[in-house]
């Protein structure tokens, strides 16, 4: 039986030799119907917060090393909150890894660890903190990327297995918010919005508010779920309107931007935040403001 | 999810597709039948995908999995980004059936695209479909069972990896 390196040679042989780009020319465009049955996996529709780095790092140059944050959970029993807490925690470990820090991932694992444990699901999860820590000692970064999405994954399933399946909206939700804070600070501090192309995904912000409505009410009208929806929404709206625009004027797409990163920067803020319980139903992000230029 | 044990007890829900199975959503769904589900579509996907990761690569940790009737394709909705190169990988431990993996854009054209896929006398059946969008946006992933020698589903893995 062949090996996985073996097969491996030999598949990048093959594309190698009959790889030619090409369009099967019996392929037929989908159907309106298929589009509307295509299925949506929060772990694989949604892409990572890794992915979206990614990108950016072909589309500018960001300093990953400015963008890292401290990351601290909140202190709350609120299991929509831990949950969104995951999420940005999670994307965090990730501006770690882009930055090298590998202190700060080790955190970043720690605080994943502690949130785990609140949430109820970290029994499955000691090995993956352990994994996470080891990695960081030997500034394993791809490793730890890969481990990273691995213990997001892992806490998603445990809380599917516990019946909490709803939880696992919000942690998607609150990576891609903090994937899009950072993603709009590293566009905004380019004179020339590098990198803006990236962010344009309109119809995933749309969906994950589909996806927020679709929670049961104890959920949706919590008041950080309700900000989180609220975020989203301004997002997909802006983004939007530039669609309709394909010559927008780059001081409009620098507005644009600028609001949405300060939406978002507002919304994980008080995810973090220990004392969010008490923010009101009616909260709507801050308005717009200059975020730092890195 | 990769260290999961090669075979696992799970409750089977019934998707939208006709003679689909959708074992991610299985313990949100009413519980339809209990039976074993083999891991080795899954094994076979990330073993191809294997020879990508080396080449600098990202595997998505999380598989699609599902089975295919005959001429029926199932589709994936993902989110791609303009100057990343993706490998979408599907496979299934059905010897002598052939797997089509077509990326559409969002208005469901297809995408052009790269094809692989492995010899007829190799382990299972694996095809590999790569692209390198130009747009950032939403996409569809459609996998399709071309021949099968057996009558029933073929059951299928997706994986997708990037750089």
């Amino acid at each position: 039986m062949l090996t996985g390196r073996h097969f491996g040679v030999l598949a990048l042989m093959a594309i190698g030799c009959h790889g030619a780009e090409s369009m099967d020319p019996s392929t037929a465009p989908m159907t309106e119907p298929q589009k509307q049955s295509a299925v949506f996996l929060d772990a694989l529709s949604v892409p990572s917060p890794g992915e979206v780095f990614t990108a950016l790092n072909k589309a500018c140059r960001p300093n990953w090393a400015t963008l890292v944050t401290p990351a601290t959970a909140p202190v709350t029993t609120e299991r929509s909150q831990l949950a969104l807490a995951v999420g940005v925690l999670t994307a965090n470990g990730y501006v770690a890894v882009e930055a090298q820090d590998g202190q700060q991932v080790k955190n970043v694992g720690r605080e994943l660890m502690a949130l785990s444990k609140s949430l109820g699901v970290s029994q499955s999860l000691i090995g993956r903190g352990n994994s996470l820590m080891e990695f960081a000692e030997n500034n394993d970064w791809d490793s730890l990327a890969d481990e990273l999405e691995a213990t997001e994954n892992e806490i998603k399933n445990t809380m599917v297995e516990q019946k909490d399946r709803d939880l696992v909206t919000l942690t998607s939700a609150a990576a891609w918010l903090r994937g899009l804070e950072v993603s709009t600070d590293v566009i905004l501090a380019s004179d020339s919005l590098q990198g803006a192309g990236v962010l344009y995904q309109p119809e995933l912000a749309r969906r994950i508010v589909s996806q927020i409505d679709a929670l049961p009410d104890r959920i949706k009208r919590g008041a950080l779920v309700t900000a989180v929806k609220q975020s989203l929404e301004t997002t997909a709206s802006l983004l939007e309107n530039q669609d309709s625009k394909p010559d927008t004027k780059s001081d409009i797409l620098r507005k644009n931007y600028t609001k949405i990163h300060a939406d978002c920067s507002a919304v994980v803020k008080t995810i973090l935040s220990s004392s969010s319980a008490a923010l009101p139903a009616s909260h709507s992000p801050a308005p717009s403001s200059n975020p730092s230029k890195s | 999810m990769r260290k999961e044990k090669l075979i696992v007890l799970i409750m089977i829900p019934i998707l939208s597709f006709p003679g689909m199975l959708q074992a991610k959503d299985a313990l949100s769904s009413p519980l339809k039948v209990v039976e074993p589900i083999s891991m080795e579509p899954r094994r076979l996907a990330l073993e191809t995908a294997g020879a990508f990761e080396n080449d600098g690569f990202r595997i998505r940790d999380w598989e699609w999995r599902g089975a295919l009737s005959k001429g029926i394709p199932a589709f994936l909705q993902v989110t791609l980004f303009a100057g990343e190169n993706y490998w979408f990988v599907a496979a299934s431990p059905t010897t002598g059936a052939l797997l089509r993996v077509t990326v559409y854009d969002a208005s469901g054209k297809p995408v052009k695209s790269e094809f692989w896929h492995n010899a007829a006398n190799s382990e299972g059946t694996r095809s590999a479909t790569g692209v390198a969008p130009t747009q950032s946006g939403k996409y569809f992933i459609g996998v399709e069972g071309m021949k099968s020698p057996n009558e029933g589903p073929l059951d299928f893995s997706l994986v997708y990896c990037y750089k």
